[in-house]
């Protein structure tokens, strides 16, 4: 694989994290991580439709006029969402139930927009099919941690399996939606002591 | 091309509508019966786990054709009911064209104007009636709903099971999560003679022998709240239904139409009208 | 009183960012100063204010299971509301651009402080979540839809004037290098929603 494809995957892991760095995508990355199941599960959503909508604009990026150029991108993404909605609700029904109003809001995830506005518009469809998987990895990565220290703490569980000892008292303000933002900038910290150059002046 | 154009830009996004909206019409038309599939046998495993005959859990994994055979086996008469809790409707118990009344947010409209049409779904486990019927209302962040089982004669709670939207994980979604919140509503009966509040979650803990209270969670006092006032409502408006199936097992005779569907005189209901509020002395009769 | 209740719940017990986290991108990125974070909070009250009660009557009338049968009987099955999020974005597209076209004309200051944000609203999960949470609830009417609109409106400018108002004071802080901007704004975000927390129990 040649370096540029390379550096389209891996950057958006960690140098170029969308959530600790690009601060993007920060609204349902704490709503959903109570639970590892669905936090993989929106995380999965969020990978393919990153991928699927900058590849289609990708595709589409030298027809598109200009001036209806957001609306045109809502369209594509807002057809990916519903997508990915409508065969979980056939297929995953329970999960859809949980996540209910947060896949909705993956059209409003300023990483899928971000990364059409930044990357797609500009490149050929499979590096900008490349650029969305690996940005919505980077999310991806980043819920699943957060979630990891929820349950493992709230609940004393991992994907629903009974980890820590049943003397474990649920930590409940773990579970509290500003203990996520909370872990978030712990991450936060402990990233940017290992790469001193993202720090702020 | 100018991409720029007028014409050019009119075009492309009508074009990009259309094509948009015929991939989604045709992903939802196709998904669809797997959908209501998945909802229906939601709605089935929620009333079967509130009857006593198996468990959300086991449920889930059994698949949607399972689920549905075992409300088929275990249905004895599913029907509607109005205010006066007359019977005014049948639904559908064969396992090909199951019918059941879900929607229970219209329904929840329709009980506050006056012209409901309620779900009854009589079940049968070893020979003993089981009636099973809904409740809805409003939680904390959203609706929640619910089942009630009774027993043959509708004087005592065999079970419940409640689900909701959008509790918090932990509080008020512990309705649904936490088993042992379930279990407190076997053996409670509703109280008929306070009609507007048949029933309460007590916050803090309900006394030991008040039967039509329960203790409410802790963290979750709105919710618990919500759920009191679901039920309050329901029972309220199922109170005609279930006083006559109290009243028709307590006397002889077998009284008007909804009351006596599925309730099998050969059977021997003994004395398990202990929890009867009628106070005078009843020979139960055969036949 | 429904009324008052609502509105005072929607700004404190259902704030949209501190107890959804919608809308954070914006709200961490334009709450540095006070003065811009103030101009930002009222468009989206704006936006919200106006966009809520079309999406209500656009669900109530076309989108709901049953919501057509008011052109006739045989329409009364269709389910419209798979088209539920891409109809709502329109709407709320459609305003943003009207309302950037607004403040580009009479407010060019704030214009320009704004910069890309003011477009940005129209992908602010607070302003679709809004709808969204809308579709959920049963409100009974348009009055009630625009209360909640108003409130979880208010309750935005309220969160992201205060924490602009922290950040500029926190400046003079010494902050670790690492946790300096985002990793503090982050934890100082969760302590504000902790502190909101308490709001839970107030009913009116």
């Amino acid at each position: 694989m040649n370096e540029d494809l390379k550096k389209t995957l891996l950057n958006p892991i960690f140098k170029g994290n969308p959530i600790t760095v690009l601060v993007l995508g920060i609204c349902s990355s704490l709503a959903v991580t109570v639970q590892l199941k669905g936090a993989f599960v929106m995380a999965l959503s969020v990978i393919i439709v990153t991928g699927l909508s900058s590849f289609v604009v990708s595709l589409l990026r030298n027809s598109i006029p200009n001036r209806v150029r957001i609306i045109v991108q809502l369209v594509v993404v807002a057809l990916m969402v519903i997508l990915v909605d409508q065969v979980l609700k056939a297929y995953a029904y329970a999960i859809d139930k949980q996540l209910s109003v947060y896949i909705g809001l993956i059209i409003t995830n300023c990483i899928v927009m971000g990364r059409i506005e930044a990357f797609a518009l500009g490149n050929k469809p499979i590096p900008s099919l490349l650029d969305g998987l690996a940005n919505g990895a980077g999310y991806g990565m980043i819920l699943i941690i957060v979630a990891f220290f929820r349950e493992l703490l709230g609940s004393g569980t991992l994907f629903g399996l009974r980890v820590l000892p049943a003397s474990y008292v649920p930590n409940n303000l773990v579970i509290l939606p500003p203990m996520a933002l909370i872990i978030l900038g712990c991450i936060v910290w402990v990233q940017r002591s290992i790469q001193k150059d993202l720090q702020e002046k | 091309m100018n991409t720029n154009s007028n014409v050019y830009t009119i075009v492309y996004t009508t074009l990009i509508v259309v094509v948009a909206a015929a991939i989604l019409s045709i992903a939802a038309m196709a998904l669809k019966p797997k959908q209501q599939a998945n909802i229906k046998a939601e709605t089935i495993s929620q009333m079967l786990t509130a009857a006593g005959f198996s468990s959300k859990e086991d449920l889930a994994k059994l698949g949607n054709d399972k689920v549905l055979a075992m409300y088929s086996q275990n249905i004895k008469t599913a029907f509607l009911i109005d205010a006066e809790g007359n019977k005014t409707g049948e639904l559908e118990t064969e396992v090909s064209g199951i019918e059941l009344q879900d929607n229970l947010k219209l329904e929840n409209k329709n009980i506050q104007n006056g012209n409901p049409s309620l779900p009854v779904y009589v079940f049968e486990k070893d020979g003993q009636d089981i009636n099973v019927i809904p409740c809805y209302g409003a939680g904390l962040w959203g609706p929640i709903w619910g089942y009630l089982a009774f027993n043959a004669d509708c004087t005592e709670i065999l079970g419940a099971y409640f689900d909701h939207d959008s509790e918090t994980p932990g509080l008020g979604a512990k309705i649904k999560d936490e088993p042992s919140f379930r279990e407190q509503f076997k053996g409670k009966k509703l109280n008929f003679d306070n009609p507007d509040n048949p029933f309460d979650i007590v916050k803090g803990g309900a006394p030991a022998d008040n039967l039509s209270a329960i203790d409410a969670i802790t963290g979750a006092t709105m919710t618990c709240n919500g759920l009191d006032a679901a039920i309050d409502t329901w029972a309220k408006a199922y109170m005609p239904f279930l006083q006559k199936k109290a009243a028709a097992a307590a006397g002889d005779d077998c009284c008007e139409d909804g009351c006596c569907e599925g309730h099998d005189h050969d059977h021997d209901h003994g004395h398990d009208h202990a929890h009867h509020h009628h106070d005078h002395e009843h020979n139960h009769q055969e036949g | 009183m429904e009324y008052i209740s609502l509105f005072v719940k929607s700004i404190f017990v259902d704030n949209m960012i501190f107890a959804y986290f919608l809308g954070m991108c914006s709200y961490l990125a334009v709450s540095k100063n006070v003065k811009t974070a103030n101009g930002l909070g009222v468009a989206v009250i704006f936006v919200l204010l106006c966009t809520l009660p079309l999406n209500y009557l656009l669900d109530k009338y076309v989108l709901q299971p049953g919501a057509l049968s008011w052109l006739g009987p045989k329409f009364a099955d269709v389910d419209l509301s798979f088209l539920s999020f891409i109809l709502f974005i329109a709407v709320i597209a459609a305003f943003v651009q009207i309302v950037e076209m607004v403040v580009e004309k009479f407010l060019p200051a704030l214009y320009s402080s704004l910069g890309i944000f003011l477009p940005l609203i129209a992908v602010n999960c607070a302003i679709l979540g809004g709808s969204l949470f809308m579709q959920q609830r049963e409100f009974l009417n348009v009055g009630e839809a625009a209360t909640y609109a108003l409130g979880s409106g208010i309750g935005w400018w309220l969160a992201i004037v205060a924490l602009a108002a922290i950040r500029e004071k926190m400046a003079y802080s010494k902050v670790p290098a690492p946790l300096k901007g985002l990793g503090i704004t982050f934890m100082v975000v969760g302590l504000m929603g902790m502190a909101f927390m308490t709001f839970m129990g107030i009913s009116l």
